[in-house]
């Protein structure tokens, strides 16, 4: 099933998702799905189900995509397709941030600049805890969300403590909330700042899942953990979404719905 | 208290490979033992306080019982957002160990006065907030956070106070009927102890643990007599005397009740807390000069 998972057919559930329940963040959502994808095809979901403590750990920090989050999960068969359905609707646990009140899901986000935190205070865990099972732990962070000064005290922790077992998997979409990150406070040099922070820093296609993939091996020579810069386009597979702000928020019609299934088709 | 806090860390570490201990960069000539000893369990994560909040859950969740250590300042304030999402909102056993309450900075100006933090966390549900008034408390701390597994936080002054010698959560000690009785926790209990030494009239009832509130051991009190006092170096609306006044409120209970605490923030210098519980008179002789 790891490798069957098609980003067109979670982009397909996404929008069933959003259109079904008048719910926002699609760009957010469509940016992430390759980087979604290779985190879960990187893991043993069977350790993840059985919740054993050697499992490998998934963090979602920018909790807002949690649309990508549970179509990818329900793809990778960690959610019933048929809880896809429930999302945002009332009186259910499928929120519009990641909660963990939905079974498989690590840690409940929202507010930015936690997720990767967390993320990091579990490698540690399981670093000292020693078990040799090649678990990993990986948090997908926005781009937008590094403007947080959270994320660079858990950047410089993990360095320091060689956290080789982390890895941090930045949504490189370059739009945050309302506007171009370049706009309200620029990011460039990306690649540098966490190469300066000890960081290893690789900087890939975000819609290519096998180049994303190829970056999760932890590095056994200089032990220090690795960042995934991402290059992703928010609103990917959507043409009237891609690039545009304002689907950070913006909700589908069912022209639109009808527009975007058929481009993905 | 802090040295029999931590010396039962110690030995509770010895014995509990779940416990973690972490620091934002504070204790020195306090945690060097553990941090020999136990190097794999043991972090200073520096001056980042987020970081100590949210690596804290990151370790809860690999199954760790992670004791968090710094000034509350720090501890609390400034990382109120991490406790709620990453602790509170997960049920993460987390010990939030914090220590400078109240006045004890005295000197160091209003942004190292400990003063409103217990109040703003005793908001989150689910969150036990423990007040130890006494070294025999303190010692037995430890072993009652860890039994009862949830998130929690200790407020642990600078003292080393022998009075109440007792571990029990709630210390009662009776005083004449119908007279005042004077509610307290922490350092401002040592002043109500002293007062009730030279006025026997007055009766004391200490806290050690403030959140959850023993409902029945404080409404059992308070009934023997006609004033109550609530004495905290905290903001009284959301502290100690806003939470008794909400149990009799809710209990149907009708008392005179009054707040000895400090109003406001302050950019006063005192040399050390006494200054400031004179100021807000909850010094022993103000408590028996104004309370009849």
């Amino acid at each position: 099933m790891k490798n069957t998972v098609s980003p067109s057919a979670v982009r397909a559930s996404i929008l069933g998702m959003l259109y079904k329940s008048g719910a926002s963040h699609l760009g957010s959502s469509m940016s992430a799905v390759e980087m979604l994808i290779a985190m879960y095809s990187s893991v043993d979901c069977t350790k993840i189900i059985s919740k054993a403590p050697d499992r490998s750990r998934i963090f979602v920090s920018k909790g807002h995509c949690a649309a990508a989050t549970y179509a990818t999960m329900a793809h990778f068969g960690l959610l019933p397709m048929s809880a896809l359905d429930l999302y945002h609707k009332e009186g259910t646990l499928f929120a519009g941030h990641v909660s963990h009140a939905v079974p498989h899901v690590e840690h409940s986000t929202g507010a930015l600049g936690h997720g990767v935190n967390v993320a990091v205070g579990c490698a540690l865990g399981l670093q000292s805890l020693n078990y040799q099972s090649g678990e990993k732990v990986l948090a997908l962070c926005g781009d937008g969300e590094i403007q947080e000064g959270s994320v660079w005290e858990a950047v410089m922790f993990a360095s320091h403590h060689d956290l080789n077992n982390l890895f941090i998997l930045i949504d490189n979409n370059r739009i945050s909330s309302i506007k171009r990150t370049a706009e309200i406070l620029d990011l460039h040099p990306l690649k540098q700042k966490f190469e300066a922070f000890g960081m290893n820093v690789f900087d890939v296609d975000g819609h290519d899942v096998a180049a994303i993939s190829a970056c999760l091996v932890p590095n056994t020579t200089n032990r220090k953990p690795t960042v995934v810069i991402c290059n992703t386009i928010k609103g990917k597979g959507v043409p009237f979404a891609e690039w545009e702000p304002v689907w950070h928020y913006r909700m589908l019609n069912e022209e639109l719905y009808n527009q975007a299934m058929a481009a993905l088709n | 208290m802090r040295k029999q806090i931590i010396d039962a860390i110690y030995n509770q570490m010895e014995v509990d490979e779940r416990i973690f201990f972490l620091i934002g960069d504070m204790g020195i000539n306090l945690v060097e033992k553990i941090e020999q000893k136990f190097p794999k369990r043991f972090v200073n994560v520096g001056i980042a306080e987020q970081n100590l909040i949210s690596v804290s859950a990151g370790l809860a969740n690999a199954g760790f019982r992670p004791i968090a250590y710094t000034i509350s300042n720090f501890l609390i304030h400034r990382c109120f957002e991490q406790i709620r999402n990453d602790i509170v909102l997960h049920h993460y056993p987390v010990t939030l160990l914090g220590t400078s309450a109240g006045f004890d900075n005295s000197p160091l100006a209003p942004t190292h006065h400990i003063i409103d933090e217990w109040g703003a966390l005793r908001s989150f549900p689910g969150m036990d907030i423990y007040s130890p008034s006494s070294v025999k408390y303190a010692e037995s701390i430890l072993t009652k956070v860890l039994a009862r597994n949830r998130p929690a936080y200790i407020r642990v002054p600078k003292g080393e106070f022998a009075s109440p010698n007792s571990e029990d959560d709630i210390v009662y000690l009776k005083g004449a009927a119908n007279k005042v009785l004077l509610v307290s926790y922490g350092t401002a209990a040592q002043d109500c102890l002293r007062a009730q030494e030279k006025n026997p009239d007055f009766g004391c009832l200490i806290l050690n643990q403030l959140v959850p509130l023993d409902r029945k051991g404080v409404l059992t009190a308070l009934n023997d007599y006609g004033q109550i006092v609530v004495v905290e170096d905290h903001f009284g609306a959301t502290g100690l005397y806003g939470m008794i006044c909400e149990l009799c409120a809710s209990s149907g209970v009708l008392k005179q009740i009054t707040s000895r605490s400090p109003d406001d923030y302050t950019f006063e210098v005192g040399k050390s807390n006494a200054y400031f519980h004179k100021k807000y008179r909850f010094d022993t002789e103000s408590l028996l000069a104004d309370l009849k």
